[in-house]
């Protein structure tokens, strides 16, 4: 495991929460041990600059793209209603094919994926070849599909409970909802009281339909038939009863006698993900319309504001609104620096002859695993990326390694304890990245005057290049980007994880107080002439790797 | 991200274009004058790019049209779609956005791939798939053929499915992701 850096997300801050921002005072970060820890810190593109909260704000089909009306999603089940369907043996998604021109009678060629040509039409996945037909189902013309297998779906059993359910229970749900102060208390109990008789009723009759052993057992003789009665009476005509489960029993016993094939049998997830039951046997087995998913608008839980407002477009990636926490946090990025024995790692992930190695965007090799020895220091270094157009003013406060009871800390970490600045982010900075760019930290500490910067200066000497790299203070400045050393101490006989929280604090000068920042969170303010110091605290959990015994 | 070390190629095994693409003399680029490269891509050693597989019929046509910033990696092979259509066999043109990532060993048949768009290595992207901005396909998938893969998610499997949504700041990431790899390629004198 490389060496990795996560950032907490104060929804699980104990002991109060509050937002990312908020003065440091009434939250800390959960320490490495703390159960709540594996889930409260993330990597900072996943976090918000608020916390989330989800809001549908549209749906499509994932397949033909179609953006689904809010009004007509409840009616259509939350699936495609045109001509898009899963495979009921792959999930691939289906095509429609005609019968032109005919299949090859070796049937080594797939049929050619068409929508114009002869009826009739059926729908066929070129991933494990199931083809519609095959479960006797085909089209008339090659659109509309989803209407035309309307009627299986509807007439299946289990869509007919269930619309019947509905049926029956939702005037009941309405009563308690619609009036709740017109309705006393006694009128509600009684209310209840038989709804849940007629659940318990419908319940006791579907078990006894799906394991007739139960049946007529434990039934309440008073459950609530007046009101039952007419919903049983219409379901027992919708269901074949029982000898639907007899005829699936007699089959799996003629199975077993004959040689048969395990794909036969449906497999558990293929008949319980529909929205109706699946036949047992594989063959039987009906395609389903494909799920719609949706694009979401993002709420702060605590002040309401909106975070993500996507474009409404489906497959538009742009947003309205987007306050992500990367926009406002500086990145850090972390090294273990390699032992002075070990080859320099520029050296190390050279190209030898002609293979130059390539890992693309996503692989970052430079933290390559390497274990921590009992007894030993090692130093580490931290990259500040500052994402804002203004500089800004970093202070570091490393929680305290927790040691088991009378032990002593399994590690000790040093950082420096003074701030140091980083530059503000210009657009020009991408594109020349081999570029050395000289600041002028006086600009910097000019517009932070009056504040405690007593670590500035020392930073401003060390903040040349060629520092050494096991040094504990900023090492280096380059655009925005600041790389400031640190040491840990493993101790004798420690062992684990080598994480630690730290409490990192940024200020920077909001030119314009009255400025939309995306903040909810009360930023603690130092009027200082002119602008407005703003300080913004957030934990991070470093992680540098796991320690093993001294050889 | 800042301390990611640079990737290092023999300067000889490289043509460095002037808008910055750079072509392994050791790719197979069949058709050249039917390709287009956007600037700022990489062409790795032993990918092999079938321009040659074009339209019939006369004249100049664009067979496959790559944007900046993308990275085609070893062993990949790009390779129009194909079908026959009222009796007539034929390729189609495949368009590859800005800012997209194919890793080792995947065969890439898609018809449309848009901006942003991770694919890892040793996948199969079939023919006439149409992959949407800022998604991902994980390592090892299988993308059946006419697949649409929606924008911002994850598909993996065989055959590939959804996984899960993106993160919205996925544009941004993958943006400076693809810019920073491009700048840590560099030449090996000698
Ligand atoms: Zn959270
Ligand atoms: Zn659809
Ligand atoms: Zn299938
Ligand atoms: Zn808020």
């Amino acid at each position: 495991m490389p060496a990795s850096i996560l950032y907490h997300c104060t929804c699980t801050s104990v002991p109060s929460s509050s937002v990312i921002g908020a003065p440091p005072a009434p939250f800390t970060a959960p320490p490495p041990q703390h159960p709540l820890h594996a889930f409260g810190f993330h990597p900072l593109p996943t976090l918000y600059f608020c916390e989330e909260c989800d809001d549908v704000s549209g749906y499509y089909c994932p397949n033909c793209l179609f953006e689904v009306p809010s009004a007509s999603v409840r009616a259509e089940k939350n699936r495609c209603a045109r001509n898009c369907f899963l495979c009921p043996q792959c999930s691939n998604t289906l095509s429609i094919v005609s019968s032109d021109p005919p299949l090859n009678p070796d049937n080594r060629h797939p049929p050619v994926i068409n929508s114009v040509g002869d009826p009739p039409f059926f729908l066929y996945c070129n991933y494990c070849r199931w083809d519609s037909a095959e479960a006797g189902i085909t089209f008339d013309k090659p659109t509309g599909l989803a209407l035309q297998l309307q009627k299986t779906e509807d007439s299946s059993p289990d869509t007919l409970e269930f619309d019947r359910l509905k049926e029956h229970f939702e005037p009941l749900i309405r009563i308690s909802h619609v009036q709740p102060t017109a309705i006393t208390a006694h009128t509600i109990q009684t209310h209840s009281h038989s709804a849940l008789s007629a659940i318990n009723a419908a319940a006791s009759s579907a078990l006894a339909r799906d394991v007739p052993g139960l049946r007529r057992k434990r039934v309440d003789p008073n459950a609530a038939k007046d009101e039952y009665g007419a919903y049983y009476r219409s379901r027992i005509d919708s269901i074949s009863g029982g000898g639907e489960v007899h005829a699936e029993v007699e089959w799996l016993k003629d199975m077993a006698q004959e040689e048969f094939l395990l794909g036969d049998v449906s497999r558990l997830e293929q008949r319980w993900v529909g929205s109706w039951v699946q036949s047992l046997k594989s063959i039987d087995l009906k395609p389903l319309r494909i799920p719609l998913h949706s694009k979401q608008t993002k709420r702060c839980p605590k002040c309401r504001h909106i975070l993500i407002k996507p474009e409404q477009k489906s497959q538009s990636t742009r947003y309205k609104i987007k306050l992500m926490a990367a926009n406002y946090l500086p990145s850090i990025d972390v090294l273990l620096v390699p032992p002075l024995t070990a080859q320099p790692s520029a050296t190390l992930s050279r190209a030898t002859g002609g293979k130059a190695k390539q890992s693309g965007a996503a692989a970052d090799d430079a933290n390559a695993g390497q274990a921590l020895q009992q007894g030993k220091t090692y130093a580490f270094q931290l990259a500040f990326t500052n994402p804002l157009y203004e500089p800004i003013q970093v202070r570091m406060t490393v929680q305290r390694p927790q040691s088991k009871q009378g032990k002593r800390a399994p590690f000790a970490v040093s950082l420096p304890t003074s701030s140091f600045s980083i530059s503000a982010f210009a657009e020009a900075w991408e594109y020349d990245d081999e570029e050395d760019a000289e600041i002028n930290d006086d600009d910097i500490e000019d517009m932070l005057a009056g504040r405690g910067t007593d670590g500035s200066l020392a930073a401003r000497d060390s903040g040349k290049k060629g520092a050494s790299n096991s040094t504990v203070g900023v090492l280096e400045r380059k655009a925005n980007v600041t790389k400031v050393g640190g040491e840990v101490v493993i101790g004798r006989e420690s062992d684990g994880n080598v994480q630690f929280n730290v409490l990192v604090s940024y200020t920077y000068r909001a030119d314009d107080p009255t400025e939309e920042t995306g903040s909810s969170a009360a930023p603690k303010t130092a009027v200082s002439g002119g602008g407005e110091n703003k300080t913004f605290s957030f934990y991070i959990v470093v992680d540098l790797g796991t320690i093993s015994p001294a050889s | 991200m800042n301390f990611a070390q640079p990737v290092y190629y023999p300067k000889a095994d490289y043509i460095e274009t002037d808008t910055g693409n750079k072509v392994s003399r050791r790719a197979t680029i069949a058709g050249p004058q039917n390709i287009i490269l956007g600037g700022k891509t990489i062409i790795s050693s032993t990918a092999i790019i079938r321009g040659d597989l074009r339209r019939t019929g006369p004249g100049h046509a664009v067979v496959i049209s790559l944007g900046k910033y993308c990275l085609i990696s070893e062993g990949c092979i790009l390779r129009p779609p194909y079908k026959t259509y009222r009796g007539n066999f034929n390729y189609y043109p495949m368009k590859i956005g800005d800012h997209v990532h194919i890793g080792a060993n995947t065969v890439v048949e898609a018809a449309m791939i848009g901006n942003y768009v991770e694919i890892g290595k040793n996948c199969i992207i079939g023919k006439f798939t149409m992959i949407k901005d800022c998604a991902k396909i994980a390592d090892n998938t299988v993308i059946p053929p006419n697949t649409v893969v929606p924008a911002l998610v994850l598909f993996s499997g065989s055959p590939g499915q959804f996984v899960e949504n993106l993160p919205e700041s996925t544009q941004e990431l993958f943006e400076s992701q693809t810019k920073q790899y491009y700048n840590r390629f560099q030449p090996l004198e000698g």
